[in-house]
């Protein structure tokens, strides 16, 4: 009656016994002190068990694996030398604004809003194709460009989903300069932007690879929780710069640039007005655009 | 001065590999991906393989959306997937007798684990969970790591509950032993050391 006993003792730790067998269970337990030790043991091996495999759904997972979970396992990969089109320089942004100025920010960006079609009619007009080669060359870069801010959305997406309970690779509560020196494995020379006046804290960096390269996703947790978190994506870009893009991945606003030799997403489901700001404090802090 | 954002230049994915996934599927997808690794991993061992075959689990689940019953559990329907690719390629291999091979990196290494010490432990749990045989190793897997209930993982399993119970009671106590016997033979290492 060993094996019976055993998966009694199984099924009462797991919570799978109906109240007459759990009453009979503990019944048994309470005469038995060799029946309590076997249940702490088998306890204590589950515990076990479940630490051992706690941490992998803390890995950054794989952008092959995102990229399946698209339906785009045979997207082809971008040429080295793909190019978009050349943009006008851009100068830095002004002073940074305080907390109280993004409101001005957001109306400003829902302005930009009744730019976007004259400005895409610019930009499209710089993507006509010249001849087969120079199109495809294009193609490959707006496909990997996509699949880049894919990822990011769905970066965003598993953090999100974590939660409080997600582990970063660096967590903010580090000495800053350990936690530099650290993301700077990934992203050589990052600075870390101080977003508090918008209400978001530094939760941490993980580190992670876009487009096979190596990047880090600074993740900010918001004061105000109807905000959700907002997550910054760097890494090392071989493209020319780029100026800043809206693009939307279902209920996920993303920003997106270029700046000498580093591209950028801030991520987030707030208004895209509110990331608007933030990207521009962004950019003051890191001169990244 | 302000940033002026233009829209995206991409090329629609629909124009480009066909007709897109639905936001909501790709979502769940993406969502249950850290569970699906880990589970794998639990199968396989492996953290290369592992991650094929929830590559290969993605691509099957995109094929047979369909097939997928709104109300159900995704993480179970995905579960399910997993494993029947993970059986077809076991079986596969006993064809081309490579159950014998041992991949290079069977217990591969978890940065965020701190110390020497923890990581060996974690590994001999692994290592543990590895020398169990299938049916209990995904039994364990989808019930005490994946937190499933009993039915849940007959559902996934294909077996009836009372199989699940025993499977899982099996595991747990193989793996006791296993474990047992392993920190016997370090404290009989420890005590030689010791003299």
């Amino acid at each position: 009656m060993q094996k019976h006993s055993d998966e009694a003792l199984v099924a009462y730790l797991d919570g799978e016994l109906e109240s007459a067998e759990r009453r009979h269970v503990e019944a048994w337990l309470d005469a038995d002190p060799a029946a309590r030790d076997r249940l702490s043991a088998l306890a204590q091996s589950a515990d076990l068990v479940r630490s051992a495999y706690a941490d992998i759904v803390n890995e950054p997972v794989p952008e092959r694996l995102l990229a399946a979970a698209r339906g785009e396992s045979a997207v082809p990969r971008p040429s080295a030398s793909a190019e978009i089109v050349a943009l006008p320089p851009r100068r830095v942004a002004g002073p940074r604004p305080s907390r109280r100025q993004w409101i001005g920010l957001a109306a400003a960006a829902a302005l930009f809003g009744l730019m976007i079609g004259s400005a895409g009619t610019y930009v499209g007009i710089g993507l006509l194709p010249r001849d087969n080669g120079a199109e495809q060359t294009q193609l490959a870069a707006a496909a990997a460009q996509r699949i880049w801010l894919d990822n990011a959305a769905a970066s965003y997406r598993l953090a999100v989903n974590a939660g409080d309970g997600m582990l970063v690779d660096v967590p903010a509560s580090n000495d800053p300069r350990e936690a530099l020196q650290r993301i700077s494995q990934n992203v050589p020379q990052m600075r870390l932007p101080d977003l508090k006046p918008w209400g978001l804290t530094l939760r941490g960096a993980r580190l992670v690879t876009v487009d096979g390269r190596p990047a880090a996703q600074l993740v900010y947790v918001a004061d105000d929780k109807a905000l959700g978190p907002v997550t910054l994506v760097v890494s090392a870009a071989k493209q020319p710069d780029l100026s800043p893009t809206i693009e939307r991945r279902q209920d996920v606003n993303l920003l997106y640039w270029r700046n000498q030799g580093r591209a950028y997403a801030l991520v987030g489901q707030a208004d895209i007005g509110y990331l608007w700001g933030i990207a521009n404090d962004i950019a003051w802090q890191l001169r990244a655009l | 001065m302000l940033l002026r954002p233009k829209q995206a230049e991409a090329p629609s994915r629909a124009a480009e590999y066909g007709e897109p996934v639905s936001g909501s599927f790709g979502d769940q997808l993406v969502a249950v991906l850290p569970r699906l690794r880990r589970f794998a991993r639990g199968l396989t061992g492996s953290a290369t393989e592992a991650d094929d075959l929830v590559q290969a689990a993605c691509e099957r689940a995109l094929a047979r959306a369909h097939q997928f019953q709104e109300g159900t559990r995704f993480d179970s329907w995905m579960f399910r997937i997993v494993q029947t690719i993970w059986i077809d390629q076991l079986r596969a291999r006993e064809v081309r007798k490579e159950d014998g091979d041992v991949a290079e990196e069977r217990l591969g290494s978890d940065a965020s684990v701190r110390g020497i010490e923890a990581r060996l432990a974690l590994s001999e749990v692994r290592n543990a969970v590895d020398r169990l045989p299938q049916d209990q190793r995904m039994t364990l897997m989808l019930v005490t790591v994946e937190g499933l209930s009993y039915k849940e993982a007959a559902e996934v399993a294909g077996v009836p509950v009372g199989t699940i119970m025993s499977r899982l009671a099996r595991a747990r106590i193989a793996l006791q032993q296993h474990l047992d016997a392993g920190a016997g033979i370090r404290r009989r290492s420890q005590d030689a050391k010791a003299q």
